[in-house]
């Protein structure tokens, strides 16, 4: 067996051009995909990272309530003693901190006009701790130690539309938690640019204890926990889900990928364009190697004939050129490996950059990761092209008439 | 004495066209007419005629690489015409040695790969290939040669390997199709002796087709092919070099 896979490994390198024009065909196509899928892996990679630091966290705890019914009143199905339940989870392997959230609605004034805005009550010293961005483009972030007037950020879009700067004053109403409506003054000390204009046309954001004034409630909507990596987010789940059980409000706990809509649906594009450019890859590969493997057998037509005559059954014919189709293959991949790798290397040092995608403002770096999955997948996707690619080949030969084939010229 | 090969009123029709259904007469061509002949075990016969008068045709047919049209053939006793594809090839395996005019070696095996290839295919041990070949290649007198490729070999010393491939394995019959006929003289004389010697010394079998007079000189009997047909069988016992 040993010898005849060698005869295979040497009929490769009969025809050292066409050979070489073979492996840089399927190198070529490994590369490609190694080089379109690492920068796909980059950008959601940093998609992943990016959303869950603008302040999505790993895991999210909300009644289960929030899920099941629609709020009657404002925050009636918010969790009601947060300070217990954050006490309770904190404690857990990996917990980085705890950020407690309000979310909220109502509309902002200038005195002159009003805008509906979408609200977000945060403790701005444990939104710091865990690191959650907030794309402050002008101003600053809220004071946790302010005693003054109500402090907030609002959307670039929604102060522009208010004409309102740093250091301007406008009025927040919502209706509280007994079904009233209320309001406050505050004074914007911080301008946010999310990159999505759609959210900064209605977001305003202030502390905890200022929405909780103004909704007239204790509660919070939800408790934001951040992990020390977004490895360990599963088993931080399976370690905190018991802990939550054991409270008396019903609790619902949900992973970092359960609510990024738009993570997942640009992971899912990601994937569609992977798995269409390895539909191309593969097809490419199989239909020039029926070309250059049926070139190769015509030219060997004579030799077949001998290797039949001598008795040589039909299905070695079939394996022999099978076996050096898919040989072929994996020296491709490994080629494609290698120059892929190298390229991807080549380019995460240039400095390259893409344009800003849309909803965002900030060019793209281009970036290659070196995915491990992907060179498997690529590499077997070859492989298993270049043998399919063999099939027509192969058969042909081994049907070859003896007597034919041997006054073959 | 035993026969090896008994070809019985053997005819084989070629269609011209590549549709052979329902065509008239003159769309085919009789490569050979009612051919018979009987080969005892450790003859050096020779089939000679010019081309055309269907040598290569009787030699494929008894090398079980082709099918006669009418008539039957058997090899050591087997009638070949009801064996399936499968038990042809394992017959041709161990049974029979091919010398083809062109050498037909692999090009990318050694001469001592080249001489192995029948030993592998019938499954023989490392050891034992590794045995067999050396002494294979002693007796066509090229053991100095033999991990160089064919391109690096002269024709003749080509045509030797050919033949110690062809012995290799032991067969009961060696077929050689105008083994001489690529040779110069002096490669041709030799290659003639070392067949000869074979037959000699190993009692082996051989039917080869020629019209080179330097080889029908060495040989015992001679059967004369004319359009197809055996015009004359000479037992030439007494000429024997």
């Amino acid at each position: 067996m040993a010898k005849f896979l060698l005869l295979a490994f040497r009929n490769i390198f009969r025809n050292r051009r066409r050979t070489l024009m073979t492996l840089f065909m399927v190198g070529g196509g490994v590369a490609g995909l190694l080089l379109a899928g690492g920068y796909f892996a980059f950008m959601t990679h940093g998609l992943r990272e990016d959303t869950i630091n603008s302040g999505l966290g790993h895991l999210q705890i909300f009644t289960a309530d929030h899920f099941n019914r629609d709020e009657v009143r404002v925050l009636d199905t918010g969790i009601d003693n947060w300070r217990q339940v954050a006490a309770t989870v904190k404690a857990g392997n990996h917990v980085r901190g705890i950020a407690p959230r309000i979310d909220f609605y109502g509309m902002v004034s200038n005195g002159t006009k009003a805008a509906g805005f979408m609200g977000s009550a945060v403790d701005p010293e444990a939104e710091m701790s865990l690191g959650f961005i907030s794309r402050i483009e002008s101003g600053r972030d809220l004071d946790p130690k302010s005693s003054g007037e109500v402090e907030a950020l609002i959307g670039k879009e929604l102060a522009k539309s208010m004409n309102v700067g740093i250091g301007d004053g406008l009025t927040v109403l919502a209706m509280t938690s007994d079904g009233a409506l209320n309001g406050v003054d505050v004074q914007i000390v911080g301008i946010i640019n999310s990159g999505a204009p759609e959210r900064d046309a209605r977001y305003l954001r202030i502390t905890l204890p200022a929405a909780q004034r103004l909704l007239q409630s204790d509660r919070v909507t939800n408790l934001v926990v951040g992990l020390d990596s977004t490895d360990h987010t599963d088993q931080a789940y399976a370690e905190m889900m018991p802990r939550l059980n054991g409270l008396s409000q019903k609790m619902e706990l949900k992973k970092w990928i359960d609510l990024a809509t738009y993570y997942k649906q640009v992971n899912t594009m990601f994937n569609g364009i992977f798995l269409f450019m390895g539909i191309i890859v593969f097809f490419m590969v199989l239909m020039s190697s029926v070309n250059t493997l049926l070139m190769s057998m015509f030219e060997r037509t004579r030799e077949i004939g001998t290797m039949l005559a001598m008795g040589t059954p039909r299905a070695w014919i079939i394996a022999l050129f099978m076996f050096e189709a898919a040989l072929l293959g994996l020296i491709g991949a490994v080629v494609g490996l290698i120059a892929g790798n190298l390229l991807g290397v080549l380019l995460n040092s240039s400095g390259l950059h893409m344009p800003p995608p849309p909803g965002y403002s900030v060019p793209m770096p281009f970036k290659v990761l070196h995915v491990p999955f992907q060179m498997i997948v690529s590499s077997v996707l070859v492989v298993i092209s270049m043998a399919l690619a063999s099939i027509l080949p192969a058969v042909s030969a081994s049907r070859l008439k003896i007597a034919e084939a041997l006054s073959h010229v | 004495m035993d026969a090896i090969v008994d070809v019985e009123t053997v005819s084989r029709r070629f269609a011209l066209d590549s549709s052979p259904a329902r065509q008239p007469a003159h769309y085919f061509v009789n490569a050979l007419t009612n051919a018979s002949l009987r080969v005892i075990a450790g003859e050096f016969l020779a089939i000679s005629g010019p081309s055309g008068s269907g040598k290569t045709t009787l030699l494929n047919l008894i090398g079980c690489i082709d099918q006669p049209t009418t008539g039957r053939i058997l090899v050591d006793g087997v009638e070949t015409s009801k064996l399936k594809p499968g038990q042809l090839s394992t017959l041709r395996r161990e049974k029979i040695g091919f010398v083809f005019q062109t050498f037909n070696l692999i090009p990318v095996f050694s001469a001592a790969e080249n001489v192995e290839y029948p030993l592998l295919i019938q499954g023989v041990s490392s050891g034992e290939r590794k045995q067999r070949v050396g002494e294979a290649l002693e007796s066509v007198g090229l053991s100095a040669r033999a991990s160089q490729r064919p391109d690096l070999l002269s024709g003749g010393e080509r045509q030797r390997v050919a033949v110690a491939r062809a012995i290799v394995h032991r067969p009961s019959l060696v077929l050689a199709d105008e083994p001489t006929a690529n040779l110069d003289t002096h490669n041709a004389t030799q290659l003639i002796d070392l067949m000869h010697g074979l037959n000699q010394r190993l009692g082996l079998t051989f039917i080869f087709s020629t019209h080179d007079a330097r080889l029908l000189e060495h040989t015992e009997r001679i059967v004369r092919l004319t359009d197809g047909e055996v015009v004359s069988d000479t037992n030439m016992g007494g000429n024997r070099g």
